[in-house]
């Protein structure tokens, strides 16, 4: 999608083969894996090491928002905590805006963290002493902004998630879908390119996290940030990513869009938890399209007169359509050439996630 | 073999020390003396400046903004109470000697309480040094005091500095090492210097148990009170020694009451203070 010469200064984040490996005999372990490749198993076993992040590489690129969805355990609060060195690789390189970031001395790591990754987390971390308003503008005052000058930026950012009436109060005074606005507010204010977000919205009601999932996505895109996003919500990482990776004890086991990620689940794993994922609104009319010629060579002669529609058209919107031309199939236009044949058995193959059974029985 | 020849030499030994002390360390001991009793002679002379009712009216208005109009009025009328018995002064030099026995407890207190909230290796010879302060019946702290420093309140001052300042050490590095993790995380990840981790996170954190550590390095103090009376403090704490050797069993009883009067006060006072002063921040 991207082209290779823009997608090299593009590239926000690059995190190349990063292990983390916890434990007291770290170092040996570290130097077992490069020796002789163990698995975590054996490391467990022979150095009593935990592998925390196992050989992950991935990209961030500008403007987007990166998602890392594994269930508790799987390092993926580990490999985020990486990204801003708030724990140290065991091997591997990572790069933040093209500079190694292992290799910034303290007070150039201080400085990346404070103007260029910022981060949310959890427990949402407010100062209980201190104002909403003092707290969005943490960021600019640890930087030495002047007072004016920072409460402006903050009341800005307050603004941004609907607090503005809110500036005066106490942490304590508010609920916890607003604290973590403010949560947002204050990596908002310091104006960083990057935010890092740490399951911000777990301990959140349904509802909220909903309602903030979306607020989120639509600031960062309007700011023009990029984020990395840590959840142990599929359907939260798919409303929210442009791109998600799921990881699985340290490993990446895959890396996609949430189509590529409904439709084409790399192992055993990922296609459980993707079982349950609705697919109306992400599976597109080029996944589930048959060839024309297979089409052909069925009873049907000419496309020419059906209902024509784009391969980027979702599920939901191809049962619309035949719904309303009452007929069974939809050619997908592209180009102004039919490229594929959307049947209602396709349809019905795509709802389900079965399009192996769909493509056989068509 | 005699074994009371070793506890003969070892006392001679302490002797010769405490002499040793005395001629060649003099001036350290005499600087001491003269820091403890300045600052006592000021603020005495200070609390002695208005004279009673004024005190009593002003105690009175700092308990009904603090806490309400009736341990305003209670506290003033308690003083005036004091007045009525005669023991004004007694118990104005008291609070004196209570106030500067603390505030260099803190002072030495709070420092080595940091330290100890942030070094590891100093916190654990710290500890077992405040057990002994602690294990050690206070009395012991009058010895060496009026050896060096002679009759008078500077001894009386450093043996309740010395049983003053263990709670403000303690609970000062245990606020200290108990911030929370997620607000050390978000120290570290908003690009905190170690000195803005300190002021701006650990502190903060810290205030409440430092707050009750001054409190109760405050109520020490007011317990040393009588028991310094015997090296000469002057106040109520002689009042009640002398009385009681003298066997002048209803001006001990009066000088008790004007104790606890004056330790009531300042301990509601101080208290509501720091809950004022922490509601303020949470």
């Amino acid at each position: 999608m991207t082209h290779s010469k823009q997608h090299e200064s593009d590239v926000l984040i690059d995190c190349q083969s990063v292990w983390k490996i916890f434990g007291a005999r770290a170092k040996a372990a570290v130097d077992a894996v490069q020796r002789d490749g163990l698995s975590k198993t054996q490391i467990l076993n022979e150095y009593d090491c935990v592998v925390g992040v196992s050989d992950a590489s991935l990209q961030v690129r500008r403007g987007e928002i990166f998602c890392i969805m594994g269930l508790s355990g799987s390092g993926k609060s580990t490999l985020v905590r990486l990204l801003n060195r708030l724990i140290e690789p065991s091997l591997g390189r990572i790069m933040v805006k093209g500079k190694d970031i292992s290799a910034l001395n303290a007070a150039e790591l201080r400085d990346m963290r404070a103007r260029h990754i910022g981060m949310v987390f959890q427990s949402v971390a407010l100062l209980p002493n201190r104002t909403v308003l003092e707290n969005a503008a943490f960021g600019l005052e640890i930087r030495g902004v002047g007072k004016e000058e920072r409460f402006k930026t903050a009341r800005a950012a307050l603004d941004k998630v609907g607090l503005s009436d809110w500036t005066g109060r106490y942490p304590s005074q508010l609920s916890g879908g607003m604290q973590q606005r403010v949560g947002l507010a204050r990596a908002i204010a310091a104006d960083p390119e990057i935010i890092l977000m740490d399951e911000p919205f777990s301990a959140l009601d349904p509802l909220i996290r909903r309602q903030l999932q979306d607020e989120f996505r639509q600031l960062t895109k309007s700011l023009g940030k990029s984020a990395v996003f840590i959840t142990h919500d599929l359907e939260e990482a798919i409303r929210i990513g442009d791109r998600i990776a799921i990881m699985k004890d340290g490993v990446i086991v895959q890396v996609g869009d949430a189509e590529e990620i409904v439709t084409r689940p790399a192992d055993d794993y990922v296609a459980e938890f993707v079982g349950g994922i609705s697919r109306v609104h992400l599976v597109k009319a080029h996944s589930i399209m048959i060839p024309v010629a297979q089409y052909l060579s069925g009873p049907h002669t000419n496309i020419g007169a059906l209902v024509r529609t784009t391969p980027e058209a979702d599920i939901g919107a191809l049962i619309d359509l035949t719904l309303q031309s009452g007929r069974d199939t939809i050619a997908v236009v592209d180009d102004g050439e039919v490229v594929g044949i959307v049947t209602t058995r396709a349809l019905l193959g795509g709802v389900s996630g079965s399009q192996i059974a769909t493509l056989a029985a068509a | 073999m005699d074994t009371t020849v070793i506890t003969d030499v070892f006392d001679e030994r302490i002797d010769d020390a405490l002499i040793w002390i005395g001629d060649n360390a003099a001036f350290l001991f005499e600087g001491i003396r003269a820091a403890l009793e300045g600052t006592y002679e000021a603020i005495l002379w200070l609390v002695s400046l208005p004279p009673f009712y004024v005190m009593a009216l002003l105690v009175g208005v700092l308990g009904w903004r603090l806490i309400r109009w009736q341990a305003g009025v209670l506290a003033g009328v308690a003083l005036v109470a004091c007045a009525a018995m005669g023991l004004w002064s007694e118990t104005m030099s008291t609070l004196a000697l209570v106030a500067t026995a603390t505030m260099m407890a803190l002072l030495i207190g709070i420092p080595l309480g940091i330290i100890a909230g942030f070094v590891r290796t100093f916190d654990r010879i710290l500890q077992p040094s405040l057990d002994l302060i602690q294990t050690l019946p206070p009395y012991i702290y009058l010895l060496p005091a009026i050896a060096l420093m002679g009759y008078g309140p500077a001894t009386a001052l450093f043996a309740t500095v010395i049983v003053a300042m263990p709670p403000v050490v303690r609970l000062t590095s245990l606020g200290i090492r108990r911030t929370p993790h997620a607000f050390i995380e978000l120290g570290h990840a908003s690009g905190l210097t170690p000195w803005q981790m300190f002021a701006k996170i650990r502190m903060p954190f810290a205030v409440p148990s430092m707050m009750a550590g001054i409190n109760q390095s405050l109520m020490m103090a007011f317990g040393m009170v009588v028991i310094a009376g015997i090296v000469g403090s002057g106040g109520l704490g002689e009042t009640i020694y002398s009385a009681v050797r003298t066997l002048d069993i209803a001006t001990s009883i009066n000088a008790a009451i004007a104790i606890v009067i004056l330790t009531m006060i300042i301990d509601r006072l101080t208290q509501s203070a720091a809950a004022l002063a922490k509601g303020a921040a949470s």
